[in-house]
């Protein structure tokens, strides 16, 4: 667990780039020069069109894959230590829980593998459950519950290890208008509760702007950071900051820099 | 049964609804109503039949009882019902069963059966009536019970048709009665139709001496007074061809083509531009693809301009063009002027040696093996079955852990993947009746050959639905383990394994049935004499009356062997993976 009181940051990227191919016809650059700093405890999201490295930069933080170039630190480690130490959870668009576990035997898979005793792991995976305020629902089976809480237990899963950092690849995309402002005030509550920082790739401009400190957008080729646009609006956020007009200009603010950025 | 019953619908539950679900209940009552009057009818007869009535001493159960009377003959019959019938004879005071007394309660039996079915049938009607929840079972077992009695009553005098008057009116009745059509009822209605349109088959068989055929517009043709006046009409273009006597025409016209190997002085003969066809193809001319009957008889001949010989090749070619014939002569009154029919259906393959009636299969079951012998064929059989099963067993498990091993080897090593997998399709593709003999030779005439060649057709679904199953899970599933840094074996047995199950299993049973099959092929070359090859191999070398029946019998063993290796399977996966893969 990183120390909060210690002013190093969870993540530290400097001139990190990413190329596919490289010194060959078909390269790509995914991602150049990117700088980012992301404190502890901040909410911060990656937005930008297809292509422009939002994913690619949240695979290189967790180590999925490996940057060409630059230093990237998590928690002062490199991301292959802060994978093996269990620094951070991750959320996929798709719930990806195993069809043959129940929900409470998806969310202790984690815990299985890292080796916590079974005592340990169905006291945690209780906690998470009551988190996502799922705890009827452990012995059910994925196919019986709706997307948003297959959804929701898949962000319990991320959880229930307790990593300083959760990364959230379009976590919400998949769901409907509705069912997603409500897992956005959902995360925020959870987010309180958890202290946790939370990096989170979304296509949507009103999502972003309603969960973050900070929205960092991005344009594509090659992939990098065109501003960074601090939100101000005070939290708790709740339903009706949506229709505040801070909100608004906000939300325009970004439209209109991702606007400036594909028309470069 | 999981039905809902239709009283329960609340659809179902308002009065003017009701009375809609009153209508549709008449179909089957009267459907039901008529099976209980047939079979009512059936009750009459049989319990009319005199002691030694061939239907009773030709039914599966009569043939069963004289098998039996023999055995009591016997100081120490080896089988449970020769004992039987030895205690049997005892308690009525003979030293053998007496024969009259074993009709008797093979009538007793007969007509007990059929009024159980006919209280069934009662219990049925006063279901639909009162709308009672468990009629479709009351009707279900009737059904079943009805279908039965066809593998018993023997194909004489209106004992069968009655029983399957019965049968089709219950199927009917069972179908339309309201409610969901369950996988058991569909099971049992399709059993049921299958089994009727046997039988229905051979009564059609019988009645029409094996063909249907369909009167055909009959050909015109042009009538000389003789052959000299019809060859000049063709001289003279009247007629495109000539049909006459062979004999006849010999040696007036050569022949087309000419011989190769004789000179032929065609021009002394009397009609040296003509040419009668040799080669002409004169196989029954056909209506579309219907054959036309009667055939061409070899004794006629096809006379042509010799300029136009080459044109006609066939009988149909013939007779698209102008026809002229000698009147009077065979040609004329025993071919052109016949009848033309168009033969529909050739019924041979319903005759008796090719397809028995049901009973007689049943029949072969309950009869000794051999004539007098002290065991039935069911027996002899079932012991067959059960050598061979195990063997399949031994391949399966052995062919289905090969594949398992080759599945995940090629999942893990792509190069590996490459370079044998064309080979593992490539062994599917060679013949199994090739490989089985140099396989029986190899490991030399046992069971552990057959295993082998089972296993040869058992392993190769599991490599290739292993291979598909390791390889499903999604990507960021497996992203998922590698942020937890979860090692290769955790991915393999908590991710890819489970993943891989429901595909294995459908491998699994197509491999089952698969390894049964096997182990019958394998069984043919090494000469081995306890399986069901050498029970096919025994039955289908001599087709006959007496052995078909035998070879249905063991066919419809092998089967069982299959569907009960198939359901085994099915059972063992639904204990493993059936609780959560019920949405699917």
């Amino acid at each position: 667990m990183a120390d909060r009181a210690m002013p190093q940051p969870v993540i530290a990227a400097h001139e990190v780039s990413k190329i596919y191919n490289p010194d060959s016809e078909e390269q790509v650059i995914a991602l150049q020069d990117i700088h980012l700093d992301v404190q502890a405890g901040e909410f911060v999201s990656l937005i930008g069109p297809s292509g422009c490295g939002k994913s690619t930069l949240l695979r290189l933080i967790a180590d999925l894959i490996q940057p060409t170039q630059g230093d990237l630190k998590i928690n002062g480690k490199t991301p292959r230590d802060a994978r093996v130490d269990q620094d951070y959870g991750m959320v996929f668009q798709s719930a990806t829980l195993l069809d043959w576990r129940t929900v409470q035997k998806n969310i202790e898979l984690p815990l299985e593998i890292m080796g916590f005793s079974s005592q340990e792991r169905r006291t945690r995976a209780q906690a998470a459950l009551q988190l996502v305020e799922l705890e009827k629902f452990g012995k059910h089976y994925p196919w019986q519950l709706s997307g948003g809480m297959q959804q929701r237990v898949s962000i319990a899963r991320a959880l229930a290890f307790k990593p300083s950092l959760l990364l959230m690849d379009e976590p919400f995309g998949a769901l409907d208008e509705f069912t997603r402002e409500r897992m956005n005030m959902e995360l925020l509550r959870i987010w309180d509760e958890t202290d946790t920082t939370i990096v989170f790739v979304t296509h949507s401009i009103p999502e972003a702007v309603f969960l973050s400190n900070r929205v960092v957008v991005m344009s594509p080729r090659p992939g990098r950071i065109t501003t960074i646009v601090d939100i101000d609006l005070p939290y708790p956020r709740v339903f009706e900051t949506r229709e505040q007009p801070r909100y608004y200009e906000k939300v325009t603010e970004v439209r209109e820099l991702l606007r400036d950025a594909h028309e470069v | 049964m999981t039905d809902v019953p239709y009283q329960q619908n609340p659809l179902h539950t308002a009065p003017a609804l009701n009375r809609r679900i009153m209508v549709r209940l008449i179909i089957p009552i009267v459907l039901i109503g008529l099976a209980l009057l047939s079979n009512l009818t059936l009750i009459m007869s049989l319990s009319n039949l005199a002691v030694d009535d061939l239907v009773l001493t030709d039914s599966t159960l009569g043939e069963l009882l004289i098998w039996m009377a023999e055995q009591s003959e016997e100081e120490a019959p080896p089988s449970l019902l020769g004992q039987y019938a030895k205690t049997w004879a005892e308690q009525t005071n003979n030293d053998i069963l007496d024969e009259t007394l074993a009709f008797t309660a093979t009538r007793q039996i007969l007509v007990g059966w059929a009024t159980v079915n006919a209280l069934l049938m009662i219990a049925a009607i006063l279901g639909l009536v009162t709308q009672a929840r468990w009629v479709r079972v009351v009707q279900l077992l009737a059904l079943i019970s009805v279908l039965a009695m066809i593998f018993v009553v023997p194909p004489i005098d209106n004992h069968l048709p009655l029983i399957m008057l019965t049968t089709g009116a219950l199927v009917v009745a069972l179908v339309t009665t309201p409610g969901p059509l369950t996988k058991v009822i569909s099971f049992f209605a399709v059993l049921s139709i299958i089994l009727l349109l046997w039988q229905t088959g051979k009564a059609l068989a019988q009645s029409q001496a094996y063909d249907i055929t369909l009167p055909a517009q009959n050909w015109a043709y042009q009538t000389y007074e003789t052959l000299d006046m019809a060859l000049a009409g063709l001289q003279a273009g009247e007629v495109d061809a000539v049909i006459t006597d062979r004999n006849d025409v010999r040696d007036l016209a050569p022949p087309f083509p000419l011989p190769a190997d004789e000179e032929t002085d065609t021009e002394s003969l009397t009609y040296p531009d003509l040419r009668y066809l040799t080669d002409l193809d004169t196989h029954q001319a056909t209506l579309g693809f219907l054959p036309v009957v009667p055939e061409f008889p070899g004794r006629l001949a096809v006379v042509v301009p010799a300029a136009h010989a080459s044109a006609l090749t066939t009988l149909d070619e013939v007779f698209a063009v102008r026809v002229g014939t000698p009147a009077g002569e065979f040609a004329d009154e025993r071919y052109l002027a016949e009848n033309r029919e168009t033969m529909l259906l050739d019924l041979k393959i319903l005759n008796d040696i090719n397809l028995p009636h049901l009973q007689h299969i049943a029949e072969a079951l309950l009869q000794p093996a051999r004539r007098n012998g002290p065991f039935l064929l069911v027996r002899i059989l079932s012991n067959a079955a059960l050598f061979t099963w195990g063997e399949a067993i031994l391949g399966f498990v052995s062919g289905g852990l090969l594949g398992f091993v080759l599945g995940t080897l090629f999942a893990h090593f792509a190069p590996l993947e490459r370079g044998l997998l064309p080979y593992v399709v490539a062994s599917q593709t060679v013949p199994i009746l090739a490989i089985a003999p140099m396989v029986v030779i190899w490991l030399g005439a046992g069971p552990q050959a057959v295993a082998v060649i089972s296993a040869y057709l058992t392993f190769f679904p599991v490599t290739i639905n292993t291979l598909r199953g390791l390889r499903s899970p999604h990507p960021n599933t497996l992203e998922l383990m590698r942020s937890y840094a979860a090692s290769p074996w955790a991915i393999m047995w908590k991710v890819r394994f489970p993943a891989a199950l429901p595909y294995i299993f459908t491998a699994l049973k197509v491999s089952a049935t698969a390894s049964v099959v096997g182990a019958i092929i394998g069984e043919l070359p090494s000469s081995m004499g306890d399986g069901l090859g050498r029970a096919i191999l025994d039955f289908s070398s001599d087709y006959s009356l007496i052995s078909t029946p035998k070879l249905w019998a063991t066919i419809l063993i092998a089967a069982s062997v299959g569907i009960l290796s198939f359901l085994v399977v099915s059972l063992i996966e639904y204990l493993i993976i059936g609780r959560y893969s019920q949405e699917k």
